[in-house]
Formats: C-alpha cells, structure tokens, sequence
C-alpha cells in the first residue's frame, strides 16, 4: 500500500515535469503548421522597471494590441541592473528577443561594432524618420551613414531643490560656483545640509564628477578622458578632485554616510527639510513624494569658468533590434509604433520625459520640460553620462575611484594614479 | 548472455554510470572549461582570445584581489570562532530542562529559515545610518557617538556584514551541537564530577572530545560557507564602498558579468577554487585519519 502511494507520488511528479516540455513541443508544432501564426508573434523585454515607467509602457502595449490584434506581443520586464547583464546572453543565443531597450550612443555603438544589432535604415526611410528626427539624433544611430538604433527619449540632469527650503532662507538661485559655495555656507549655516545624494549604487557620484569636470575642463577633454584619449593622472583631472570636490566632501557639503543609500533613499532628507538640494536626472520626479511635488524645481549646474563651453548630461535611451530576431517584420513594426509621433506624444505627457521625434509638438511639454530642454539645448555639448561615455569596465573602476575618495579626499592623487593603471590596462586591452 | 554473477557485479556500476555522466558534464566539464577561460580574454560576445597568464599576472597586482582574500579570511575566522562559541553556548543552556526552552530553541533558530536575501535587506534598514533600528537605539540611550553609516563606513562594512551571516549561523550550530549533546554520555560527565574534576576539567576534558564529531563539521560547514560568501555582500553592499567589503566570490561575480570580463573572472574563480581544495583537502585527510584511528 506504502509503495503504491509513492510510486503514484513519483509518476504525477514525473507527469508534472515532463509537461512543459509537452507544451513546448506543441507550441512549436503550431507554429510550424500555419504561416501567419509563426509570423505575429513580438518579444519585447525593456527595463523601464521603475512603477511610472512601468505604467506607461504597460499602457503603450495595450495600444500596440489593439493596433496589432493579430500579433502575439510577449513583454517583459527586467531590472535595470540585470538587463544590463542579461544583454550580451541575449545578444548571442540564436534566438534573442526582437526588440530590446538599449543605451544609446557608445554602449550601442559597441554592440553594432560586433555586429550584433540589425541594420535598421529600411524602418528609418519608411517611417520618415531622417526627416522627423534630428540630425544629431540621427548621427547617434547611425554608423557609416546606416541606421541601428532609434532613440525614444531623454532627460536632462540638473540640480534640484525644495522651494520651501530657499524660500525659507531667502535664497537665490545661484548663477555661478562662488554664487553656489555662497549659499551652501548660508544653508549650513543654518543647520541645513547643502546637498543630498545616495551612492549605494555609485553613478550618483559620477553625475558629480561629470558636472565638475566638464564645468572645469570643458566637455572635450572630458569625453576624450572617457574614451580613453586622456590620462586619469593629468593635472587637470586633479584640480576637479583638490579644488571643487573635495573641499566640498570636507565642509560637510553633502549628507553624512551617503554609501549607505540607493539614490531614492536619499529622497526623504530633501522633503524633510535636513537637505536643500540633489544633482540628478529629471526621473528623480518619478520616485519624489506627490504631496512634494510642487515644490521640486531645478536649475542648470552653475558655470564655473566661463571662458569653457559649457556641457550637459542628457541620457538617452532607445531602442533595437538584434541581429539574430526571429520576427523581424514584428519587431519593425513594434519600432515603429516607438517611433510614431502618436507613441512619442503619449510618453511625452505621461512620463515627463522630452522625446526625440520632431513632429511632436512642443505644446504636449510642461514647463518643466521646457526647461529641461531649454537646459540641453542652449549647451554646447551633450554628454550621455559617465558610466555610458566609457567603457563599463573603466566606469567601474573609475565610480569604487570615485567613493574611496568621498572616504578619502586628500588622498586624490593616489586614486588618480590607479585609475590611470586602470586606464591603461583596459584601453590597451 | 553474462552469467548471473558478472551481470550481478556490473549491475551497480550499470546505474553508477548515469549520474557519473551527468557529473562529468555538468560539473566537471565546465570546470575544466572554467581553467581554460582563465588564460583567455573574453567578453562574452566574441570568441576567447588565449593569452597565457596574463589574467592572473593582472590579479596578483589587483590591489581589490588582495583586499577580498583578506575579507575571506577574516570572515573565515569570525564565522569559525562565534558561532561556535555562541551555538555551544546557547546548546548548553537550552539542553537543560528550563522552563520556555523550546521556544528559545525555535527562536533561535528562526533565521535560519529566512533566505540569505531576505537577511541581508532586512539588516540593511537595521544599519541605516539615519534611522536605522541600531543607531537610533544607540543615540536614545547615549551612545550617539557610536552611531556610524554601517554599511558606508570603510572601517567597519565588513564587520557588519559579517555580524549578519553569524546571526544566521548561531541558531545553526546551537541545533547541531544540541543534537550532539543527546549522544554524549551523562555517565562519564557523573563520573568525572564524582572524581572531584572542575566544572572546566569536565568541560574540556569530557564533554568535548564527546563533541568532537560535531565540532569538525560545524568547522567544515563554516569554512565553507565563508568561503562561498556572496549573497549577503551582494544584496548588502556589492563590495561597496569602494571595495572594502569585498569577498572573492562577489568581486569574480563583479569582473565577471559587470565588467564582462570572462577570462578574468574564471581566473578569480579558479583561485577560489585553489583555496577551497585547500581546506577540503586538509579535512577530508583528518576525517580519514580519524576514521582508521576509531
């Protein structure tokens, strides 16, 4: 009787395994067997992950299906961090997703390099998009005048604040470095913490650097040090880590312990009243308090030395197609539906974010996102960010540079002096 | 065919042979693969590029190599030596018929249920350094001066993740060495005490060698798990800040999947693998001898 029960156990559990791979094999037979079913089938995975990004893309494929009844969309979700490491698994199975979210400028550009991305120029053409969009767009996407990418949209980074803080102190936005150091010591002063900032994930800290740097040295010479071209030990890079960063770090400046929060958790010191301002990108308004809201302005990264043109962080982020899909007339359309004005519109007014088709009028944007734009546009140079501009394994190294010198601020020319070894081991590579 | 006796011999090699093949491919072939990886260069999309020893040259010099190994031991140490303090401690006390005593028992145990994942977050908002359970306790009665970002401060990250996995553990080997207490003879220890031996003297001298079993596989269990150490540096801090809580498992992971940096990864892995072999090796030779001897 015993055995009886644990074999019938073990057979369900048999059953039970082996039915998965039944199913399979007859989703697969059903393909096979009529045309049009192989056909419209999409898989999609992103990773707006955050909860409004998510919304609205949830939102956007319930249009797609009611566009496309006929096609079978399959979307998924990853965290951002494990997409970025699930990209290159995806890349070289032979059967990838069909359209993935990407990074565009150098992290693209390295995967159309080992051409891994499909060209896309025939859904550029037809969607009229070397018109609708532009220029510099169109040259982030392309190599050798053919198109791999279509870039979504943008944000820009600026320095946010409470209102009710400077209101409170009576203070002025500030113009220039002197102008900032000027009411950092008035916010101190009054026992409010200048700047808050949470580096639990590092690329908070990297936002400061590429501000202070491109500020100090102008963004040519800071892209050329992403890229490799200049030394992490030139004198130049120094004086960003002596003179601005560090005595900031050392006047107590920033929250304490900043290490020991992600970026959003840094939030609460802001709409608390502890800290008056945060250097971040405009989804900061996504993860900010609805009842603070109102209160969240920003302004442009006060201009240092003004005889230096003047760079902005202004991330995009997009779309493609990988070179191995299996349904590439679907994973054309699903770029197109992105890339329609109709798409870009709708994600232009629900998320806040700035778009990149020019059909899409300038009246769907708030004020804020006019300012933004105003922002990025009245810059000379528009940089990605720190941990797209050069390679991962240098922004690695160069981010841990970045918080043991938090830790360590007169200890900056021994850190400079690894991430040239750094530097020049990977870039040799 | 085969006479019955051939047939009755080969038979348990017969099924032997299943899972040996399927060791062999899944474990043993990619380990061998592993080595191979390590003296090549790759980034995961192109093919392995060989060259030589230059992955583990660039590691011997890798200053967050030397940093992680030191984490390791540490680690090592720590886990070895408190639980075990600890665990014995707590099996001792509970073992005696005290009022509540399997409650304490399960509670002691609970975190052993909780994944190593769910530990690590659950600590992270203990130690937030602005109002983290343990700061906040330590201002309200004093100590504000000891309050510190736990996990931001390079002075004491590794300590902190530490005194996590050790929480975990205590509960662990208070069972194990609990279990152990049921088989040790009640009779020596009454013989001893009538022989006018001192609490410590039947301590030392009786009741732990009865232990001794026990003792070496709480210390194989403990090298072990400090050894494959990653979960709760990973969900914690990532090796943050800037390395200082690093442990050899997590910085490969880092190297390897972040930084794709294949061939430098698997080289880090086959150190851990060295070290590990190390440890086993040592055990598996004593238990051995211990066997022969008993």
């Amino acid at each position: 009787m015993k055995n009886k029960i644990v074999i019938s156990v073990l057979a369900a559990l048999f059953v039970l395994g082996m039915a998965p791979l039944f199913a399979g094999g007859q989703q697969e037979g059903a393909a096979e067997g009529g045309q049009a079913a192989e056909q419209d089938v999409v898989v999609y995975n992103s990773y707006w992950s955050d909860p409004e990004p998510k919304r609205v893309e949830a939102e956007l494929m319930e249009m797609f299906k009611e566009q496309n009844p006929g096609v079978k969309l399959i979307h998924s979700t990853v965290a951002h961090e494990d997409f970025k490491q699930a990209i290159r698994a995806y890349l070289t199975s032979s059967a990838p997703p069909d359209v993935l979210t990407w990074f565009a400028g150098n992290r693209a550009r390295f995967f159309i390099d080992k051409g891994l991305i499909m060209d896309i120029s025939d859904v550029w053409e037809e969607a009229g998009w070397n018109e609708s969009y532009s220029k510099g767009f169109r040259a982030m996407s392309s190599v050798d005048d053919k198109q791999y990418f279509l870039p979504g949209n943008w944000y820009w980074w600026a320095v946010y604040y409470d209102t009710r803080v400077f209101d409170e102190y009576d203070i002025e936005i500030p113009k220039t470095w002197d102008e900032l150091m000027a009411v950092c010591e008035k916010l101190k002063s009054n026992g409010v913490t200048p700047f808050t900032v949470g580096t639990k994930y590092r690329w908070t800290a990297a936002a400061w650097f590429d501000y202070l740097n491109m500020r100090v040295n102008g963004p040519e010479f800071h892209i050329n040090l992403m890229l490799g071209k200049e030394s992490y030990d030139d004198p130049r890079v120094l004086k960003v880590f002596n003179d601005y960063w560090g005595p900031m770090i050392d006047k107590g400046y920033f929250v304490e312990s900043p290490a020991s929060y992600a970026w959003a958790e840094a939030i609460p010191f802001m709409t608390n009243g502890d800290a008056a301002m945060y250097l971040m990108g405009d989804f900061i308004r996504d993860s900010y308090p609805k009842e603070d809201l109102e209160y969240l302005d920003f302004f442009r990264f006060p201009i240092i030395d003004p005889s230096v043109p003047v760079g902005e962080d202004a991330p995009t982020d997009g779309y493609f197609i990988p070179k191995n899909s299996q349904n590439p007339e679907m994973a054309k359309k699903l770029l197109k539906f992105f890339g329609s004005k109709e798409v870009q519109e709708y994600v232009a007014k629900e998320l806040g974010r700035l778009v990149t088709n020019n059909k899409v009028d300038t009246s769907v944007y708030n004020e804020n996102q006019l300012k933004g734009r105003e922002i990025v546009n009245a810059a000379d140079y528009v940089a990605q960010f720190y941990d797209r501009d050069t390679t991962p394994e240098m922004a690695d190294k160069g981010m841990n540079g970045f918080m043991e010198f938090w830790q360590n601020t007169d200890q900056a020319e021994k850190i400079l002096e690894k991430l040239e070894k750094s530097r020049q081991q990977l870039f040799e590579e | 065919m085969l006479n019955a006796k051939t047939r009755y011999k080969l038979i348990p090699y017969a099924f032997l042979g299943i899972p040996v093949t399927i060791y062999f491919i899944w474990i043993i072939g990619p380990m061998l693969y592993s080595f191979y990886l390590s003296f090549t260069k790759w980034d995961g999309l192109t093919a392995p590029e060989f060259i030589g020893t230059k992955n583990y040259q660039m590691l011997f010099q890798d200053e967050v190599f030397y940093i992680s190994l030191f984490n390791n031991l540490e680690w090592i140490i720590l886990f070895m030596t408190i639980p075990i303090a600890l665990g014995l401690t707590l099996a001792m006390v509970l073992n005696r018929d005290i009022p509540g005593a399997k409650t304490f028992k399960a509670s002691f145990f609970l975190p052993m249920v909780l994944s190593l994942v769910v530990c690590g977050l659950v600590w992270s908002w203990l130690y937030s350094p602005h109002s983290g359970l343990i700061n906040e306790v330590l201002r309200r009665i004093g100590l504000g001066a000891l309050a510190t970002g736990w996990l931001s401060n390079p002075k004491v990250v590794m300590e902190a993740v530490i005194t996590v996995a050790i929480w975990r553990q205590v509960g662990y080997v208070m069972v194990l060495y609990l279990a152990g207490l049921q088989s040790v003879d009640q009779n020596l220890l009454d013989a001893a005490e009538v022989d006018g031996a001192s609490a410590l003297q039947r301590f030392f001298n009786v009741l732990m060698p009865q232990l001794a079993p026990v003792t070496v596989i709480v210390i194989v269990i403990s090298i072990i798990d400090s050894l494959r150490a990653f979960d709760l540096v990973s969900v914690m801090t990532r090796g943050g800040p800037y390395n200082q809580s690093s442990v050899l498992a997590n910085f490969m992971y880092i190297e390897a999947f972040n930084n794709y940096r294949m061939g430098y990864g698997a080289a880090i892995a086959v150190i851990i693998f060295i070290i590990s072999l190390l440890f086993i090796m040592f055990y598996l030779t004593r238990i051995a001898r211990e066997e022969t001897n008993a």
